[in-house]
């Protein structure tokens, strides 16, 4: 219907998708306030709007922008539990970077 | 309405199935389906992301909606719920998974008033659900037609539905993968088949087998193609292009292209003109 990709990243692809809008599944490790950072194959930091309510140690996916400093401003941000793999999602993360076509649109 | 007659008998089987709603609105207002696919048994269940179902397009004019070139019927997807919007004969949501947008409508069934058919959206904005349904196109505008959805509680089946969605599209472009492909067609459907496995049955394949080894990497179609020429009793004329394509259900087009995949990879030659084909042993 609208051809608008939110690709899903790991912290290793921060530096090609500035600017852009992403999702991340990752791992809270710490929160501080109004920022939080997330274990996404490496620690990214996120700051998160006043309706994100992280736990530390769960899983979360985050939907954001991607910003200079290659942190990410969250927009939506989603509480996902303890039982999420961690590694699935990284390699679902490599996948779909290696099978772009079906995954995403070149922004 | 009653002037779609081929509509109408589709939809019978539509609505035996219950919940099928939307079965009735596509039948009745898509000529092209209604047209292209009139048996259910040629039906599959495919997994996709939206972005596939956004990205496809009819091969031509009237033609199925296709995806890597083979028709879609039925389709799974998982999304998040953006927005829903209750009507008064159906839900509307607004699913995103991340590739790309999509609406899903789901048809209430005036008939039941139990609480699965109320127009009541159930599923909040946010929610992972898993959709099957049928891909429809209106006024050109695409949206799928839900025969159920439900909402997802273990957000590994997300990732679970990438991989899988990856796995066909991969599946139908590039063949089955070389491992599996020695087990022939029996081993192709499963990703759990371990190297012990594929040899014996290749062992027991046969001819079949060791012919599939050169197929590596070819689609679908060539492979249908291909068992088809293969399994067929004759000479050496080969088979022409008429009794390929009827024997096997694909279009003059599909062979057409799928010859000059095994014509490209050697496998095939032409003989008598070059609309007949034979397997070229060696």
């Amino acid at each position: 219907m609208e051809a608008r990709s939110t690709p899903r990243i790991t912290c290793t692809y921060l530096n090609s998708y500035v600017g852009k809008n992403v999702t991340v599944v990752g791992k809270v490790v710490q929160l501080r306030g109004d920022e939080a950072v997330i274990d996404a194959d490496g620690n990214i930091t996120a700051h998160l709007d006043r309706d994100s309510h992280l736990s530390a140690g769960n899983a979360v996916q985050l939907i954001g922008k991607v910003l200079p400093d290659l942190s990410i401003k969250v927009l939506t941000s989603m509480d996902l539990g303890t039982d999420v793999d961690y590694n699935l999602s990284n390699t679902v993360v490599e996948i779909a970077h290696q099978h772009k076509s079906i995954f995403q649109y070149d922004a | 309405m009653a002037s779609y007659g081929g509509g109408y008998t589709k939809t019978s089987y539509g609505a035996q199935g219950g919940d099928d709603g939307g079965g009735f609105m596509g039948a009745s207002q898509q000529g092209s389906q209604a047209g292209g696919s009139k048996s259910y048994s040629d039906d599959s269940l495919r997994p996709v992301t939206i972005k596939q179902l956004v990205d496809c397009e009819e091969a031509y004019p009237g033609a199925d909606l296709g995806i890597d070139g083979v028709p879609i019927t039925q389709v799974t997807l998982v999304g998040q719920v953006r927005t829903a919007n209750p009507q008064a004969t159906n839900v509307t949501y607004q699913l995103d998974d991340g590739t790309a947008l999509m609406d899903v409508k789901k048809w209430v069934d005036a008939e039941k008033s139990d609480d699965d058919n109320n127009a009541d959206p159930k599923f909040a904005p946010g929610t992972y659900v898993r959709v099957w349904g049928r891909l429809k196109s209106f006024n050109g505008k695409k949206h799928v037609g839900a025969h159920f959805i439900r909402a997802i509680d273990d957000f590994n089946e997300v990732n679970y539905h990438l991989l899988e969605a990856t796995y066909s599209h991969l599946y139908f472009t590039k063949g089955v993968p070389q491992q599996q492909a020695n087990g022939g067609d029996a081993g192709g459907d499963s990703m759990f088949v371990d190297n012990g496995y594929a040899g014996t049955n290749a062992a027991a394949a046969g001819t079949s087998g060791a012919g599939n080894e050169k197929l590596a990497g070819c689609t679908r179609n060539a492979r249908v193609m291909y068992d088809f020429i293969n399994n067929s009793p004759g000479g050496n004329e080969g088979l022409h292009l008429n009794q390929i394509a009827s024997g096997t259900g694909l279009s003059v087009r599909d062979v057409l292209s799928a010859a000059d995949e095994l014509l490209g990879n050697g496998v095939v030659y032409t003989t008598i003109d070059d609309e007949t084909w034979a397997i070229l042993d060696y």
